[in-house]
């Protein structure tokens, strides 16, 4: 499973990519290894104070916005690419 | 009156008459000022059948009542005139300091008639209206014009100008101010260049009056507030730019590649905002009270590609990078570089380009049409020289020049231009982007994203979340997101303060500036009569609702990669609804009710 980091996301991981380390069932399951990984700054960036997914990241599951699949509990394949960005915006 | 000056200045090149006449406050509360008021002049001035470079049409310098004030990123200005690209009414945005200072000039229009015998430019100091001798100026770049006007006027005047481009009527020529600040799409440079208009100088010493300034200060710290504690209007931006769009709509499938071919770029990152960030970034840079400060004054230091300005932005680095195959920064920020200099929209330079790319891989065009040059998807050593042919209008140039609507169709090929109404679209493939397809096929300038920014919802999630990829509730949407822009642009407000605002606070401080009460449904529904008016105009001009489609490549050819992999717009089947929404006819023409309802009839 690749996971793909993005603009501010980058300087809380200090890397572009990664391959997950352990099997995962669940974007929830892959968001609490990657805490784990990279810290405190990282785990306050992707939830909010009630566990739940922050409002100020956008996670992608093979190009699809888990709001619009299964939320926190989207399941994850060893073959998917997971990108985590940052609220970001532009035009 | 407050938050307008209370007067227009207008000038006739063709008998040098100078005249100053007050701004109606009737007009001034239904069409707020900028792109609507101006709107509004040119309706009732201007037959929109003209010919757009014909000394008839007119060209309306427009800032609205924010402009000059310190209401947050309110600094902007519209140039309005009829754009020779599309035929359409025209209303190019930009930031920057000008808009500002003509208001301190004492001026809510600047609307310019006729043409000049010889080449000028208008030097205005306060109530001091010259109209000079240009002749030493034509031929002049961009930064050139600026700081030679500066020096024959004041060192501290704000100067618009049009680079080679503009005086040699590339159909989308651009008026630059400040050197770097761009109103860039749909040609209003090449109306310019018809006058024979070199460029503007302003230098004003008034200031804009508050009708309550106690809760205008309230209303505007609240305002700023909500910014700033906004992820994008706040912080985002200032690190990233606007080019950090790039990866996310890499990553949805939804990132026109080489000409629209697909939606996906596999070395996006190369060209993307953190790549620029890393790479280019001086620092960066706002307009006139701006508190977010988007701008990038960048540096590259390749010396193929050396230079120093401004950008690109995320549409910039898309027309010049992915949709020309192409993933070398240091290139596409040369042409946009270029682009600036010599007064030519990106966006439209750079989607041609593409289409030409195209064309050529397809044989449709050869060696022997381009000047020897292999126009390749991923040339980017061709790309900077054809930038710089199309502003000279030097051999194949002079059909780059035409844009990719005309460019295609001289060679009775008109499938390859990625373009609505002539004008060519934005950053974003409508088949993985469902509502901004809509939004691009309905547009009042043709392809256009910043009239209908449905991006913002479909995509980021601001300020809620519909998918991307579905129909429905898209009609409403794109409904929605241009009503609020019609008002928003007309106020002189910086379109990146929905980043953080709505109708609500800006209808706020709108009251509080002017005096004239404006309830969000006030500004909702003059947002609706300004979209309707620029109707109007367009269907006058013989535009019909054939004219509201997307080009067929969007609407048949399955996109073949990425993930969006195997949709097509559902354009057509939102149409309807659109228009039934809209108060219009299954026809596209807005009903006598729905003109009664606005005023308008």
């Amino acid at each position: 499973m690749q996971i793909l980091y993005f603009a501010g996301i980058r300087e809380l991981t200090k890397e572009k990519e990664r391959q997950c380390p352990v099997p995962v069932a669940t974007v929830h399951e892959l968001l609490l290894t990657l805490s784990a990984r990279y810290g405190t700054a990282f785990r306050q960036k992707v939830f909010n104070g009630d566990g739940q997914l922050s409002d100020v990241v956008i996670v992608l599951v093979n190009g699809r916005d888990i709001r619009h699949l299964n939320g926190l509990e989207t399941p994850l394949a060893a073959e998917d690419t997971v990108c985590i960005f940052p609220v970001v915006a532009g035009g | 009156m407050y938050g307008w000056t209370g007067t227009i200045l207008r000038v006739n090149l063709t008998t040098g008459q100078i005249t100053r006449e007050p701004t109606s406050p009737r007009l001034a509360k239904q069409f707020i000022g900028a792109r609507g008021l101006a709107t509004k002049m040119m309706y009732d001035e201007v037959d929109p059948k003209v010919d757009p470079l014909s000394p008839a049409n007119k060209l309306i310098f427009a800032p609205g009542p924010f402009t000059g004030t310190y209401a947050p990123s309110g600094g902007r200005y519209d140039v309005v005139t009829k754009g020779p690209l599309t035929g359409t009414i025209a209303a190019s945005n930009s930031g920057g300091f000008f808009g500002a200072e003509l208001k301190y000039a004492g001026y809510d229009l600047l609307i310019v008639e006729g043409k000049a015998e010889k080449p000028v430019y208008l030097w205005i100091n306060d109530d001091q209206v010259e109209i000079r001798d240009a002749s030493h100026l034509w031929g002049q770049t961009v930064p050139d014009t600026t700081d030679l006007v500066r020096a024959e006027t004041d060192e501290d005047a704000k100067v618009a100008c049009i680079g080679p481009a503009g005086e040699r009527l590339v159909l989308f020529a651009n008026v630059m101010n400040e050197m770097h600040r761009a109103a860039g799409r749909s040609g209003v440079g090449a109306v310019m260049g018809s006058k024979n208009l070199k460029a503007i100088a302003i230098l004003g010493s008034g200031t804009v009056t508050v009708a309550d300034p106690a809760a205008f200060k309230a209303a505007v710290l609240k305002a700023r507030k909500k910014i700033q504690d906004h992820p994008v209007g706040g912080t985002g931006l200032r690190v990233y730019g606007t080019d950090v769009l790039v990866n996310i709509l890499n990553q949805i499938g939804g990132l026109p590649t080489r000409n629209f071919h697909t939606g996906y770029f596999p070395t996006a990152d190369k060209v993307g905002g953190e790549s620029q960030a890393a790479r280019h970034l001086i620092r960066p840079r706002g307009c006139f009270s701006c508190i977010i400060s988007c701008g990038r004054a960048t540096r590259v230091t390749n010396p193929k590609y050396a230079g120093e300005g401004e950008g690109p932005e995320y549409e910039s680095a898309w027309a010049f990078g992915p949709d020309c195959g192409i993933d070398d920064l240091d290139a596409i920020t040369k042409a946009n570089y270029v682009c600036n200099e010599l007064g030519l929209d990106t966006i439209t330079m750079g989607t041609t380009i593409a289409c030409a790319m195209d064309m050529f891989e397809d044989g449709i065009l050869t060696p022997q049409e381009t000047d020897g040059l292999a126009v390749t998807f991923g040339n980017a050593e061709v790309l900077v020289e054809l930038v710089r042919k199309t502003a000279y209008r030097e051999g194949f140039g002079m059909q780059l020049a035409e844009g990719s609507y005309r460019l295609a169709m001289h060679y009775e090929h008109p499938e390859y231009s990625m373009s609505v109404k002539k004008q060519e679209m934005p950053a974003y493939d409508p088949r993985s982007v469902q509502g901004v397809g809509l939004n691009y096929a309905t547009g009042n300038r043709g392809g256009c994203h910043v009239r209908g920014y449905t991006v913002s919802v479909e995509v980021l999630g601001n300020p809620f979340k519909m998918d991307n990829l579905a129909t429905e509730g898209k009609a409403d949407l794109t409904i929605t997101f241009q009503n609020l822009t019609a008002a928003l642009d007309s106020t002189g407000a910086c379109l990146f303060t929905t980043f953080g605002l709505g109708a609500d606070e800006l209808a706020e401080m709108l009251t509080a500036l002017t005096g004239v009460t404006y309830t969000t449904d006030d500004f909702m529904k003059t947002g609706d009569r300004i979209w309707n008016l620029e109707r109007l105009w367009n269907l006058r001009a013989g535009l019909t609702a054939a004219d509201d489609t997307l080009p067929e490549r969007l609407l048949k050819e399955p996109l073949p990669s990425g993930a969006a992999k195997g949709h097509v717009s559902g354009q057509p089947e939102m149409l309807p609804e659109y228009y039934a929404h809209r108060g219009w006819t299954p026809e596209g023409v807005p009903t006598p009710e729905k003109l009664q309802a606005l005023g308008l009839a």
